[in-house]
Formats: structure tokens, C-alpha cells, sequence
């Protein structure tokens, strides 16, 4: 204070002892700088992780108005350690496919840290036998799949999840959750049943963020047993390596050779972390989302098709009879081109409206009852300011909390299970629930009409809200996360729980498990 | 103390200046790779930082940009807040209050816009009134010690 206000001082100076005024300006301000350091301080510390830790210590139960397992369960705090329970639980590392039943399908991927040549340019990335997209899987319905993974040169380690695939909880491929991540040298095998048919992608989750966009991927497609009804197959991978957009690794367009009048089957996926618009020129339909089979798909046209990220989907489209070629636009950036060689067909404009999965093709029975559920979940989806692990931002927020003190939805096996998803984080959010598929009831309140549209990846943009169900079929600890792996990395990731299961693995420690 | 809570209300208006230039650098640099035939969608930002190829060059503006906004100006506003305290200027609080409560909006607008673009128009907006509160934050201090220097403080004798 200076001379301005010196007359009011006086005063003031007049009443009280002149030395305590002097303490009380020195402390003051120090008492000022406390009150707004020191809750940081508290937050800063509260959203550290201890390393290592188990995801079952992670967060707060949520019973989702089902049976609690035991009482007092550590509600509330971060990193309590609330699942551990008394009663003995089954190691998830005993939930594998009979180990005496011979593969039928036997697969070696060996992954390498390796310079990738895309379009032209040299780009650091990982490789899956000397190629990204690694080979494609393909089995036929009902075929064990055996998959000998080897890491020869990924010094982070590697794992191999399978997306969309409901495998048995110790083939995830989570690091830290289902298995330890694979070190330089180190192997792993997978085993699994290919038991319904579809269109799905593998990759790295471990530090999945990098690794997946570097092109840790590949293609895994199984077909029904009694083949398809399309006369021309194709895979169509997209992914964009260092913002060049590709197709099954190629940076240019996917020519596939057809006959005039053949029903070609495109089977898109979408391993980006944005959502990827498809669309074509005349009319399609969509077959299948996510590896599901849509009910009586009708043609369609002037409508595009959005995959989220991590989604798939199966058009078919047929080549015209007068020996054009069609064009399947994946984003504007990269298309596939079927019909006779060397016939090319112009870029189609892409439709103003989407196709609107919620009223499309035919309904029939889901299978289950879901208006009766017993576990009731949200999956509010915010943003905004605070500390994860010890990091000032703006961060994505699960039913208002922060990573780690997020939800675990704890169920039993057999229970049926309503989710109520809701993004009010101004960003859109491609939803991966692990090992199961979710049948959409509802978006933004307006119920279902159609085919029931299962998804692993759900697009929920800004603002919107959905309700989805499923049954508590595949036991084990589940990731349920944003699939925009930068998100999931930033801490956009829950947990599906069996009651009655627990892991010895866990994030960080020896082997350095980072599944984000 | 009074240096550097001057010191530091001028870097928030430098940052103010630098976001300016690093997006209209970004948005030139996108214009000239769109350009060139490139093609700008989610997945392309998504993996911008992730892949250590960038698109094109400009895109770091938008980096630059977010780091700064989430991290560097809020916490340098905090510092100059926190300083005040300590300054002994008339009405230092004040506008380091001020200060930070338009860095907040700023904030707050910002990631509103990716949602609500018309809040992106008014966070443009709100960059001026930043800046122009930044250069007033710390010019005051220079007019005040200024005039303190050439009209001493009375003493007054203090009665027991």
C-alpha cells in the first residue's frame, strides 16, 4: 500500500496494535498463495497412480443397482484395493478354449519397430511379418484359431487384441490385464474359436496409442460356414500413416478386379481414432456392423455409412452390367474401384445425409429380455479441468470423475445389462466395450425399429446419448473404453467385471504393461 | 516481486500473440496441403501427434496452440495472481483476478468452440480483451512505482 490511502490507514492503524498489522501483511499474502496452492496441491497428488497397480484397485465399484458381492466394498475412493475379495476368485488366466482341441487355422505374427514406406515416404512405424496392415486371419465358422505371436524388435513390447472378436478373457490381449505385455524376444499364443462369423481387425494393446496408429494392425475376417452369397470378397483395411490415408496399406486407389453384374462384398475397417465416412455412387446394402449380420438389409442410396473408429462394416455392391466399374469412397481420401480391369469410375458425391442405423432393416427377436434388466449402468461422458496421473488439462470425465477414480460395472454372469451412454464433452467418442457386442435399444430417447444393430464400436457424437444392452455372457475383467486411443490414453477408460474373478496382472511392473 | 509479476502479465500478452500466429499459421498451412490434394478429417488430426509424420508442417501450429492455452497461459496467470499478493501495488489483485478470469473464458470458449464454433468466434474476441488486460496488468506497475517515486508516501506519525 502506498500514500493514497494513507488517512483511512491511520485510522485503522489507531485501533489496533501497529506490529500485528505489520504480521498480518506479511501473512496474508502467504496465507492467499496456500489457499489456492495447497488444493492443488491435494488434487495433484490424488490423481497420481501407484505403479504398479491392479485394475481391480482402480476407481469405485459399480453395482449398477444389482447384489453387491460383499458389503462396505470401498465405494468411492481411488486405488482401495476393493475387489480383492475374501471368498476365493477364479484367475481369469483359466478362462482359454480347451487346451487339448487342435487348431485349425495356425498363424505366426512376428512384430518388428521398422521404417515404413507409404506413398512414397519414409515413416517410422511397427510392422506385422514385415508388412502393415500385418497379414489378414481368415478362418471359416467354428475353426480354433491358433496365433503364435512373436516381438522381434518392439522395445516397448507388444500384445494382440482382437477387436470386436468375444474371446475367452485370457486371449484379450490387454497388457497389464489379461496378460503381461510380450518383451523383445518373447512370444505369445492365442487360441481362440472363430464362432461368429464376420469382419474384425487385431492390434497392439500395449501403449496401443503409438503402436496402433504406427500400424500394428491386420485384418482378421471369418466366414460362415456356408460362404457367402457375394461373388467377389474383398477386405478393405483404411488407416492413415502419418496423414496420408490408405487402403490395406496402399496410399492409392483399391482396384478389385469383378465381372459385370457380380455382387462384390467390401469389408471395411476403420482403424483410425476418428470416425470414417463411406459412401458409393448408385445403390448398396449394408450387410453387416461389427461383425453381425444386419436382418433383412434393404438397397440403399444417397445415404452414407459412418464407421466409427474401431468399426467395420460389410456393403455389397453390384457392378453394373454395362462393363462401368463402381466406386466405393472410403472418406474422401481413398477409394475402392470394382469392375473390369482398367475401367475406372469418377469420384460420387458424397450424400448430405447418413444412413440411420436405427431404422434399418428388419427387427427380430434380440435373444433376451432387455426391459427388465438386473444391472442398470451410466456411462456419462464429460470434460473438464483437474490433474490425471498428476497432470494438469482438460480431461474426459466418467460419471463426472477422473481417471483413475472411474467406474468399475461389476456383474454377474447371465445377468442382463442396460447402459445409458451419454457424451457431454463436446467431442465425438467411438465406445468399445471388450469381449461382448451391445444391441443399441435407443438414441437420444428414440427407440430402435429396425434390425437390432449389434456393435463393439458405438460413434457417440456430442451431445447425443444412446441405451444399449447386453447379456453378461463372457466372464472375466473387460476394458470398456474410448477407442480413440489418444482419449483412452488420456485416461477415457472403465472396466466390465465378473463378480467372482480376479488377475495377477498388472499395469506397469516388471514387464512395463501399458494398455493405453 | 513487482518485476516479475510485470514480467510475467507481459508474457501472457506475448502468448496471446503467439496463439494468434501459430492458428493462422496452422489454418495457412492446411490451406496450402488441401491444396496440394490432402485431406483434412479427424482421423489426419487424430494422428498428428501420434505418428511423428505430420501431415504437413503447420499442423504443430494447432499443438503449439493447445499446449499453451491448457497449460502455459493459465499457469502463468496463476503465477502473476499469486504474485499480487505480494506487490504491494494498488489494485494488483485486482487485475491479476481479472487476468485470470478472462484466461478461464478464454479456456472455457475455446473448448466450447470444437462443439459450439460461434464460441470460437467469441474466444477470437476475448483474445483482444486478454491481451489488452495482460498490457494493462503490467504497464500499471511501471506508472505506479513511476508516480511513488516522485510523490513520496507521508509518514505519519502513528499514535500509541
Amino acid at each position: 500500500m502506498n500514500g493514497h490511502s494513507g488517512g483511512r490507514h491511520h485510522r485503522l492503524k489507531g485501533a489496533v496494535n501497529p506490529g500485528a498489522v505489520r504480521a498480518l501483511r506479511m501473512v496474508l499474502p502467504i496465507l492467499a498463495t496456500i489457499a489456492i496452492l495447497a488444493p492443488l496441491a491435494w488434487l495433484w497428488q490424488a490423481s497420481r497412480v501407484p505403479s504398479p497397480y491392479s485394475v481391480m484397485d482402480m476407481g469405485y465399484l459399480d453395482y449398477g443397482g444389482g447384489v453387491a458381492p460383499h458389503p462396505g466394498g470401498g465405494h468411492g475412493g481411488q486405488m482401495q484395493g476393493h475387489v480383492h475379495q475374501s471368498e476365493p476368485s477364479r484367475l481369469i488366466t483359466d478362462l482359454v478354449v480347451d487346451a487339448a482341441r487342435p487348431a485349425d487355422v495356425r498363424v505366426d505374427l512376428v512384430t518388428r519397430h521398422e521404417t515404413l514406406t507409404v506413398g512414397g515416404r519414409s515413416i517410422s512405424g511397427f510392422t506385422v511379418n514385415r508388412t502393415s496392415p500385418g497379414p489378414e486371419i481368415r478362418a471359416s465358422q467354428g475353426q480354433l484359431i491358433e496365433v503364435h505371436l512373436r516381438n522381434e524388435s518392439v522395445s516397448d513390447g507388444v500384445t494382440v487384441h482382437w477387436h470386436g472378436v468375444d474371446v475367452p478373457n485370457a486371449m484379450d490381449g490387454v497388457a497389464g490385464v489379461t496378460q503381461d505385455a510380450v518383451p523383445v524376444g518373447g512370444g505369445f499364443t492365442y487360441r481362440f474359436v472363430a464362432e461368429q462369423a464376420g469382419t474384425y481387425w487385431y492390434h497392439s494393446h500395449q501403449v496401443s496409442n503409438p503402436q496402433v496408429v504406427g500400424g500394428l494392425l491386420g485384418s482378421l475376417v471369418i466366414t460362415p460356414k456356408s460362404g457367402i452369397a457375394q461373388q467377389v470378397d474383398v477386405s478393405a483395411v483404411a488407416h492413415t500413416y502419418g496423414g496420408l490415408r490408405t487402403i490395406n496399406g496402399k496410399a492409392e486407389v483399391l482396384r478389385v478386379p469383378a465381372r459385370p453384374g457380380h455382387r462384390v462384398r467390401i469389408r471395411v475397417a476403420n482403424t483410425d481414432n476418428g470416425p470414417m465416412t463411406v459412401w458409393t455412387f448408385g445403390s448398396y446394402r449394408l450387410l453387416a456392423v461389427d461383425g453381425t449380420d444386419i436382418h433383412q438389409p434393404t438397397e440403399v442410396s444417397e445415404r452414407s455409412v459412418t464407421l466409427t473408429a474401431g468399426a467395420r462394416a460389410d456393403l455389397e455392391v453390384r457392378v453394373p452390367g454395362d462393363g462401368s466399374a463402381v466406386r466405393v469412397q472410403l472418406s474422401k481420401a481413398s477409394a475402392v474401384v470394382i469392375g473390369p480391369a482398367g475401367v475406372d469410375a469418377p469420384a460420387p458425391p458424397q450424400p448430405s445425409a447418413d444412413l440411420d442405423l436405427l431404422a434399418y432393416g428388419s427387427p427380430t427377436p434380440l435373444g433376451f429380455d432387455p426391459a427388465h434388466p438386473d444391472r442398470r449402468f451410466d456411462y456419462r461422458i464429460g470434460r473438464r479441468p483437474g490433474f490425471v496421473k498428476g497432470r494438469p488439462g482438460m480431461w474426459w470425465s466418467i460419471n463426472g470423475h477422473l481417471f483413475p477414480n472411474v467406474p468399475t460395472y461389476l456383474v454377474r454372469e447371465g445377468d442382463v445389462v442396460v447402459v445409458h451412454i451419454e457424451n457431454r464433452s463436446g467431442q465425438v467418442h467411438p465406445m468399445h466395450l471388450h469381449g461382448h457386442h451391445v444391441v443399441v435399444l435407443a438414441r437420444n430417447g428414440v427407440a430402435a425399429t429396425g434390425s437390432p444393430w449389434w456393435v463393439d464400436s458405438l460413434n457417440v457424437s456430442a451431445n447425443e446419448t444412446y441405451d444399449v444392452a447386453f447379456v453378461a455372457n463372457n466372464p472375466g475383467i473387460w476394458m470398456d473404453h474410448c477407442h480413440n486411443l489418444k482419449h483412452a490414453a488420456q485416461g477415457m477408460i472403465a472396466h466390465l467385471m465378473y463378480e467372482g474373478f480376479d488377475t495377477a496382472y498388472r499395469i506397469s511392473g516388471p514387464a512395463d504393461n501399458q494398455p493405453e | 516481486m513487482r518485476t516479475t509479476y510485470k514480467v510475467l502479465a507481459y508474457l501472457v500478452a506475448a502468448e496471446v500473440a503467439v496463439q494468434a500466429m501459430v492458428m493462422v499459421w496452422a489454418v495457412a498451412g492446411l490451406g496450402k496441403w488441401v491444396d496440394g490434394g490432402g485431406v483434412f478429417d479427424k482421423a489426419v488430426i487424430e494422428g498428428a501427434a501420434e505418428s511423428g509424420a505430420l501431415p504437413f508442417p503447420e499442423i504443430l501450429g494447432t499443438i503449439v496452440h493447445g499446449i499453451n492455452g491448457t497449460f502455459v497461459i493459465p499457469g502463468v496467470a496463476l503465477a502473476v495472481l499469486i504474485l499480487s499478493f505480494f506487490t504491494k501495488v494498488r489494485g494488483a489483485i485486482k487485475w491479476a483476478v481479472i487476468l485470470l478470469v478472462l484466461v478461464v473464458v478464454q479456456g472455457k470458449l475455446g473448448f466450447l468452440g470444437h462443439d459450439l464454433p460461434l464460441a470460437g468466434a467469441v474466444h477470437g474476441l476475448n483474445a483482444l480483451a486478454l491481451f489488452g488486460v495482460a498490457l494493462h496488468t503490467g504497464r500499471r506497475v511501471r506508472n505506479r512505482t513511476a508516480v511513488a517515486a516522485e510523490q513520496p508516501e507521508p509518514r505519519v506519525a502513528t499514535p500509541v
